[in-house]
Formats: C-alpha cells, structure tokens, sequence
C-alpha cells in the first residue's frame, strides 16, 4: 500500500478514534473565545452556590464581550444549584443570557431521582450531560481552564 | 433586571436566610420568612447559629423620699434588685436547615436560651436554658406554607426582629408593656410594695411576682403564611396562626385559642444597599387569659380578653433609616411585675386599655463604622382609668459595627414615668415615679 493511503487511514482512523472517545462539542456549544472555563459546583454547602455564580460572572466581567466562554458543571449535591426552584434561579437565567453554560449531570440526577422518588425539576437553562465528572474532562480536553471554587 | 443588581439582592436574600447575616440595624426584613423557611435548593442538613450579648447598665433613679424604697422601673431587670451590674442578656443557640437537602419542602427551626432573662428569670428564681423555638415549616401548598411548633407569632416588628438586629438595650416601653406578656399567677397574689435597699439584698424580696417566664413574643401553635413576589420588587407576606396564648410554655390551661393575623408589603431596594427597603404592615392578635383578681384566698380566675394590634412602616435607605410602629391593647394590661395579679390601686388591669407608639431613626455614618440612633416611645397605659399612666422614652445610641456580625451599642435613655390622672391614688403612684431618672448602658453583641 502507498504510504499516502496508509498516512490517509492513520488520520481517519485517529479522528474517527477521537470521535468516539471524547463526544464533540454541539454546534451551539462551539466556541472560538479565546478563554474557556469550566468551573465545577459539587458541594453541599450553599456559599459554594454563591461563589461559583460569582466567578462566572466575574470571568464575564474580566473579559471583552465574546472574548470568553464559561461553562458551570454542577454534579452530586452541587446539583442543586440547578433545581428549578432554585433561590438563584433568576440570576442563573440573568447568566445563560449572558451566555454561561450550565451542565446537569445525569448520573447524579438518577440518584437523585431514586432518593426521592420523582425526578427533581431542573433549571430550563440547564442541559443535561451523561456525566459531570466526564463533561469536565472533555472540556479541559477541548482547552478549557478547570475552576473549582 | 441587570445582572449586578440581581446579584446583589439574591447574595443579601441567600445570606439572610442562611443564618440571620442580619447586620446592625435592621429594617425592611420579612423576618416572617426569614425566621420560618430556608432557601430553596440551598440549604444544609443542620446550620448552626446563635447570638450572644453581654452588657452592662447603671440607673440614676433616686428613692421614694418617704421610706427610701424602689419601684421596679427603678431596678435593672430581669433580677430587680440592683441599680448597676452587668448581665448577659441573651446567650442562644440554635439549630436550623433542612433535614433531607434534596427535599426542599419541610424545614426545621430550634433555638435555645440560657442569657438571663424574662424568659428563665420568674419569682420562683433562675432556672437553666430554656427552649425558645421549636418548629417545623411544610411547603406543601404554594402560598400556604405551614410551621408548626414554638415560634415568634406574626406582629409588631420589635417584636419579630432578630437579637443581632437590635439596636437598643431595652425595649421600647410600648413594646415591654403591651406586648410581652407576662402571664397571670394561677391565684391570686398580691402586689409586691417597694423595697428598701436592705429589702432587696436581703433574699425573699422579689420584686418580679410573677412565677411564669415571659412571653418573649412566642407562642406554640400553627401557622399559615407565604411570602408573593408582586412585581417590580415589591412583595406581600400575610401570616395567620391559632396559638394557645402560652408563650413558650406548652400548656393551654384555659382551652382557649388565639388567633393572629399578619399582613405587610414590602418594596425591595436592595439593589440601593444592604437591607434597603420599604415596609408596611398591620397585625392584630386576639385571645384570653385565664386571671384571678380577687384578693382572697379562694382560686377563682376568670376569663379575660387580650387583644393586641397594631401597623407600622420600616423605611431603610442607607445611610438614612426609619421606623414607626402603634400599637393598641384592650385587656390585660401589665400593671408592672411587682402586680402579678394585673391590680394597680384602683384599676383592674385585665379590663383595662392602652396604646402607644415608637418613632426610631438612624444614621449609618457614610465611610465610617459607625451608627447614631433615636428612638422616641410612648405608652398609655389604663386609658381613661383613676390611674392612667403615660411611660415616654428617648433613647440616644452609638453603635460601632466590627463586623456584619458583631457590634457594641451604647444607649442613654431618657425617661419620663408619671401618672396622669387627678387622683388621689395617682398621687400617690408619683411619689415613686417621680424618682425614675435616666439610664445608660453598653452593650457587645455577636452571632455566629
């Protein structure tokens, strides 16, 4: 075989590899900020609520607009934050329009759903991935600074 | 709604009812829902929190010419038998939060007191800590919310405000005098005469009569509330409950229920600053009480009614602050804790009337720690009777703020005790009121 096939296969197979492995980031989530954060929320304790929305909004501020994308991954009790009826729900909306993400993590959202006996109703600006743990690991993949308040 | 300012007031909000962060002076709060929910989807299984104040106070009243002897306005409570001392006012610990986090629709809420005061302090001596509050809060029905158990009833916002958020020493008179009760004796006992010096050193000379802790502005009961968002800030809270008129003790001797009723709007500034808003609001309570006010041996007490209501409007626009507050009563009247039967001379306080009000100001100093206070009160009590007192009180405080959670507050208050009726047993009543003078005092306080 011509080494040009074999170099055209490698490749394909490489990005095919990739593919599988780490799940691309959704059109809507494409960015071309040059700064990416992914802050993570997993704590019981409600200041950590208060604080992970402040470094949001301080990264929004720290930046020229469009220059940064922040994206909060809230799993086990962090997931909280993204109850619907959470106390912070008006400034978590005032935040998505600003244009930070926020990731529910599935799995805790099942363990969740277990203990309770209902499935808790989720923030409508909330989008739910497989994994909190995994979404972060994909993102710091993608370049994106870790952050955990 | 910009985003700084909905960040603002949902960090206010968030740290209020996580732990009454209340600082200083405090007007505006729905202490209704700050004392009886938590945050949705941001509370912990069990918040730790509590209040200390330790001071000390000296009264320059002068004797009764005639015997050398004291009246109770004369002393410093709860004790009654000293005119200079210090005393720890309040030492409480609570516990609050929700005890399954990921279910936010039952809350819970105790606090202890062990500071000396009315409410562990009787003529029966000081006992230990006692149990203040002791509630649990359903969520169930929106904009019915249930607490059942031992808490503040909705009222008079003196009344209903936080330890931290106190800015005076002593209650207004209007206030200490219609609103915490005091609970008759189960039989008849006699007023209690004033106390020389010797008399009130020596042990046995109480000059509290009264064997019952205070009301503290408690009662055990069920209540329904909610607080509605109104739009363009503004908000409307409104409160019943069914109490069974004991205070913080759990007993309902005379099968009898009150009822309280709670209303107020409130127009959120906090966007302005800290605590910023403005407050209106109306309440009445309505009960009775069981009293014997016969002077025999014989236990005979009968029903009387207590009613209580009152409105007010709190406005806070650092650095500038305002409350206002009347309050009027019909039925029984405290003829002060030296008459735990509620008899003055000539008037039977259980059927008797009174109403009152306070005007309080403040003035946060821009740039400054510091805080200068005013309070006017007044109160009439036995309205038309042959013994109708009127109690004023001008209080001046500086208040130094260390930190959001601890102040010291100096107060000199400025008193005016008389009786007002042309009367012979007015006459009388004067010859020790006369004497009442001034009073001033330092006070540290802290939460945690």
């Amino acid at each position: 075989m011509p080494n040009i096939f074999r170099s055209i296969i490698f490749v394909m197979t490489s990005l095919f590899m990739m593919s599988v492995a780490t799940p691309a980031l959704s059109a809507g989530e494409t960015t071309f900020a040059d700064y990416k954060y992914v802050l993570q929320i997993s704590d019981m304790d409600p200041s950590k609520q208060v604080l992970v929305l402040n470094n949001a909004a301080n990264l929004l501020d720290a930046y020229p607009p469009g220059a940064v994308t922040v994206e909060i991954v809230a799993y086990g009790p962090g997931l909280r934050l993204l109850f619907a009826n959470n106390i912070h729900a008006k400034r978590i909306d005032s935040l998505s329009q600003s244009g930070v993400r926020f990731s529910a993590c599935n799995n805790t959202l099942q363990g969740m759903t277990k203990q309770l006996g209902y499935k808790p109703k989720l923030n409508p600006d909330a989008v739910v991935v497989p994994g909190g743990v995994v979404r972060i690991g994909d993102l710091e993949r993608k370049g994106y600074v870790y952050i955990r308040p | 709604m910009g985003d700084k300012k909905l960040f603002k007031r949902t960090l206010i909000s968030a740290a209020l009812a996580l732990g009454f962060t209340v600082t200083n002076t405090a007007s505006a709060y729905d202490w209704l829902m700050m004392q009886g929910t938590e945050p949705a989807a941001a509370s912990v299984p069990a918040h730790v929190f509590g209040f200390v104040q330790a001071g000390f106070m000296k009264d320059y009243s002068s004797a009764n010419a005639t015997g050398n002897v004291y009246v109770p306005p004369k002393l410093l409570g709860p004790n009654l038998d000293a005119q200079s001392g210090f005393n720890i006012s309040h030492a409480q610990v609570g516990v609050r939060g929700t005890g399954f986090p990921l279910d936010d629709h039952i809350n819970y809420f105790v606090l202890m007191e062990a500071g000396n005061t009315g409410l562990n302090n009787t003529s029966t001596g000081k006992s230990g800590p006692v149990m203040t509050d002791a509630s649990v809060t359903l969520n169930y029905i929106k904009g019915a919310r249930v607490r059942v158990g031992l808490f503040k009833t909705p009222g008079s916002d003196e009344g209903m405000q936080s330890t931290i958020a106190t800015t005076y020493m002593d209650f207004s008179e209007v206030t200490n005098q219609l609103l915490l009760e005091r609970f008759p004796n189960a039989v008849y006992t006699g007023n209690i005469l004033p106390q020389t010096q010797a008399q009130l050193q020596a042990s046995g000379q109480p000059l509290n009569g009264f064997a019952k802790p205070v009301g503290g502005f408690r009662d055990s009961g069920v209540q329904v509330f909610d607080s509605f968002d109104m739009g363009k800030d503004w908000s409307l809270t409104y409160a019943a409950m069914i109490g069974q008129g004991s205070g913080i003790e759990l007993n309902n001797l005379d099968g009898k229920y009150d009822t309280y009723l709670y209303l107020a709007t409130e127009k959120n500034l906090a966007s302005t600053g800290p605590a910023n808003g403005l407050k209106f609001y109306v309440w009445s309570q309505s009960g009775q009480r069981l009293a014997d006010v016969t002077n025999d041996t014989v236990a005979n007490p009968q029903l009387y009614k207590r009613d209580r209501s009152g409105f007010g409007v709190d406005y806070m626009a650092r650095p500038y602050r305002v409350s206002f507050e009347y309050i009027s009563a019909d039925g029984m009247i405290f003829e002060g804790p030296d008459k735990p039967s509620y008899t003055f001379v000539s008037t039977n306080g259980s059927t008797a009337k009174a109403n009152g009000w306070y005007l309080d100001g403040g003035w946060y100093v821009p740039n400054t720690k510091w805080e200068l206070d005013a309070r006017y009160d007044t109160v009439d009590l036995n309205t038309g009777a042959t013994d109708e007192h009127t109690f004023t009180k001008t209080t001046l405080g500086v208040q130094y703020n260390f930190n959001p959670k601890a102040h010291v507050t100096l107060n000199y208050e400025l008193r005016d005790f008389k009786c007002t009726a042309s009367t012979t047993a007015c006459t009388n009543a004067n010859k020790n009121l006369s004497g009442v003078g001034n009073k001033i005092g330092m006070q540290v306080t802290t939460a945690f």
